[in-house]
């Protein structure tokens, strides 16, 4: 394909602003979270005193916490990329064009529109990070010069968007079949097999053994080192076995459904619920971290009523101000991704949301049964990870409910809050959705 | 044949500065399956739009007259109520399906009546028992993108049929079919329609389409041009 006709397939149609903004807008989103959670992890690296290494090795946790939220939400930036772009692409391969031609052609689209967004971003990470500057650690204000990314840090995350973008439009394009006569999804039901269930069991069975027997050994940084490996473990083995968790919940759900739009948000989830959980898991880790490092937030403040040294003092409480932060982080990212896939998912199916107008389905029952999808996947991650991360750590966590139950419940109320965030999120495209129905 | 189902009157309608209808009026009576046969622009699917209350026409008056009960004017009422009607008085097939991808063949038949208050094990088995009729007994567990496109048309019939509709509208049914198929589809919606003493007006452009119904309209310029019933 020649660079002319490339330049006129890049070009906007006039009246796609608003669906090309979307995009834009997610992307940016992206890019200032990444900036912003980078930046403030950073402000921890120019320490050097004893403390330090702890900070470190907890910044470093928070770092890995988020980056899955942030995965799942840059590739539903990009799939929202990619789909608006699907109408010209069966045009494309009739007017010849071959495969590799409308590779080329989405990953150009989907590189300029994610470099916009990029751009709105670093404007982004600009003007919220005086306000990440006044977060205190060690009781001061971390400052905007701690937290601000260096150019060079912020062109290589510019980099890692457009290489994300590229990428997440490439695997896009092997879902669909894009054939001169239309573009459609490939109509493969995903499966996952129960045999998840006993990895995770046995995982966390082991966990709850090292988290026994090491805390009693070795260093605190070497104690963090530890419970950061055995937190990792289990975070991984909660992505196996999620999308099987939602699969039998979900399952569970059809067979009562009684109302449309619970049979509709049970079929949803069920048709992919690998799908179902990229949206949703990052609450999981947010949700098991929350109660894991929660517990020895509160029984570290035990422990600061029983001689302990200011310093002690001052890390329980950063801990917990680190804690919250990363809560918040996650929560904020997985209402972004909701967002996102939802404009993507009403963008994709314009067409058949204008049939289900004519045919006079009520817009309250799509707009019910798709936000049904998203929260009662969400619900059972979160009480699920919960659950699961109260296991690991039991009994600690009956003792800091009894103890400390102050800082477990502001914990559990920045959870709520959170998933109240997400709840608004779905709303938020609501429009779109109006939108679809209106147009006749 | 003699109490039109549904009549218009005088409709017009435009879409800025074009003029989709010009003056329409029409009866079309219980039983009948009437085509409505124009080119690309002529204003047909823009008529069984007015005629279905899926949009509302700048002047002139559409009235649907069901089997039981009073007429009702279907341009005087407001958008939820126009959608009311739809949903429990016509059936609407269109040239794609427009299934619901997620769910099986027979929760998207049975979807439309559980939305009108019916519970889910009657709307499934009523569901069950069209599908059946339509030939796809063995296809009700099947979703969408596993049906070929005249099974998928099939469930389409069968979801416009399963809350009772008296009037059936389709747009262009077998559009995206080969001759064989589409004949298929004409006889399931024939039969499902006009077989069970209920009405059809179908939008085509397929002469053979059209010589299967009883009556074929002719629209240019958003105007009845000839009306023709089958010899």
């Amino acid at each position: 394909m020649n660079a002319n006709v490339l330049a006129l397939l890049l070009r906007p149609a006039p009246g796609q602003n608003s669906v090309l903004a979307l995009p834009v807008v997610a992307f940016g989103v992206v890019t200032t979270l990444v900036l912003t959670v980078i930046g403030g992890a950073q402000s921890f690296w120019g320490w050097t005193d004893e403390f330090a290494p702890v900070y470190q090795a907890l910044a470093a946790i928070a770092l890995v916490l988020l980056v899955v939220p942030l995965v799942s939400l840059g590739g539903a930036a990009a799939r929202l990329s990619a789909r608006r772009r699907d109408e010209r692409l069966s045009t494309l391969r009739l007017l010849g064009v071959s495969p590799a031609g409308v590779t080329v052609a989405t990953v150009a689209e989907s590189v300029l529109v994610a470099g916009a967004g990029a751009v709105v971003g670093v404007l982004g990470h600009l003007a919220i990070s005086p306000l990440v500057g006044m977060i205190p650690f060690r009781g001061e204000p971390l400052g905007f010069g701690a937290v601000f990314l260096s150019p060079l840090h912020i062109v290589a995350v510019f980099g890692g968007v457009l290489v994300l973008a590229a990428g997440s439009a490439i695997i896009g394009l092997r879902r669909v079949v894009i054939s001169p006569l239309g573009v459609r999804m490939r109509s493969s039901v995903s499966s996952v097999h129960w045999i998840r269930a006993v990895i995770a069991a046995g995982a966390v069975a082991i966990a709850f053994v090292l988290i026994k027997v090491f805390p009693s050994v070795g260093s605190l940084v070497a104690t963090i080192a530890v419970l950061a490996g055995v937190f990792g473990a289990v975070l991984a083995v909660l992505n196996i076995v999620g999308p099987w968790v939602l699969k039998v919940s979900a399952s569970r759900q059809l067979r009562r459904a009684e109302q449309p739009e619970r049979l509709l948000a049970a079929r949803i989830v069920l048709d992919s619920p690998k799908t179902a959980w990229r949206q949703v898991g990052g609450i999981a880790m947010a949700s098991f971290m929350a109660v894991f490092a929660g517990t020895g937030v509160a029984l570290l403040d035990v422990m600061g009523g029983e001689g302990a040294t200011a310093s002690d003092i001052a890390l329980a409480d950063d801990i917990r101000t680190g804690l919250v932060i990363t809560l918040i982080g996650s929560f904020l990212m997985v209402a972004a991704s909701v967002g996102v896939n939802q404009a993507s998912d009403v963008l994709d199916q314009r067409e058949l949301h204008r049939s289900l107008h004519h045919l006079g389905m009520p817009l309250e029952t799509v707009d019910r049964a798709r936000r049904r999808a998203i929260m009662s996947p969400l619900l059972v991650t979160a009480i699920g990870s919960a659950l699961c991360a109260a296991v690991v750590v039991f009994p600690l966590v009956g003792i800091a409910l009894i103890t400390a139950p102050l800082s477990l419940l502001t914990i559990a109320a920045v959870v709520a809050v959170g998933i109240g965030v997400v709840w608004a999120s779905t709303w938020a495209t609501r429009p779109l959705l109006t939108g679809a129905f209106q147009a006749a | 044949m003699n109490i039109p189902v549904i009549e218009a009157h005088a409709l017009s309608k435009n879409f800025g500065s074009t003029r989709a209808l010009a003056g329409v009026d029409l009866a079309i009576h219980r039983g009948e399956s009437v085509a409505i046969m124009g080119a690309s622009g002529s204003g047909k699917t823009t008529l069984l739009h007015v005629l279905a209350g899926i949009i509302s026409p700048d002047a002139g008056a559409v009235t649907f007259r069901p089997a039981e009960g009073a007429p009702v004017e279907v341009t005087a009422l407001g958008e939820s109520a126009r959608s009311r009607l739809r949903r429990e008085r016509f059936g609407f097939v269109f040239q794609q399906g427009l299934l619901i991808p997620e769910l099986t063949a027979v929760e998207n038949v049975a979807l439309a009546s559980m939305i009108n208050g019916i519970r889910r094990q009657d709307a499934v088995q009523h569901a069950a028992a069209w599908l059946a009729a339509l030939g796809l007994a063995d296809m009700e567990e099947r979703r969408i993108g596993e049906l070929s496109g005249g099974q998928a048309q099939r469930v389409a019939i069968a979801r416009a049929q399963a809350t009772g509709a008296e009037l059936v509208f389709a747009d262009e049914p077998t559009g995206a079919l080969d001759s064989h198929t589409s004949a298929e589809v004409m006889d399931a919606l024939l039969w499902s329609t006009t077989g069970q003493g209920r009405t059809l007006v179908v939008v085509t452009h397929d002469p053979e389409v059209a010589a299967r119904c009883t009556r074929t309209i002719a629209v240019r310029d958003g105007r009845i041009v000839s009306s023709a019933v089958a010899a």
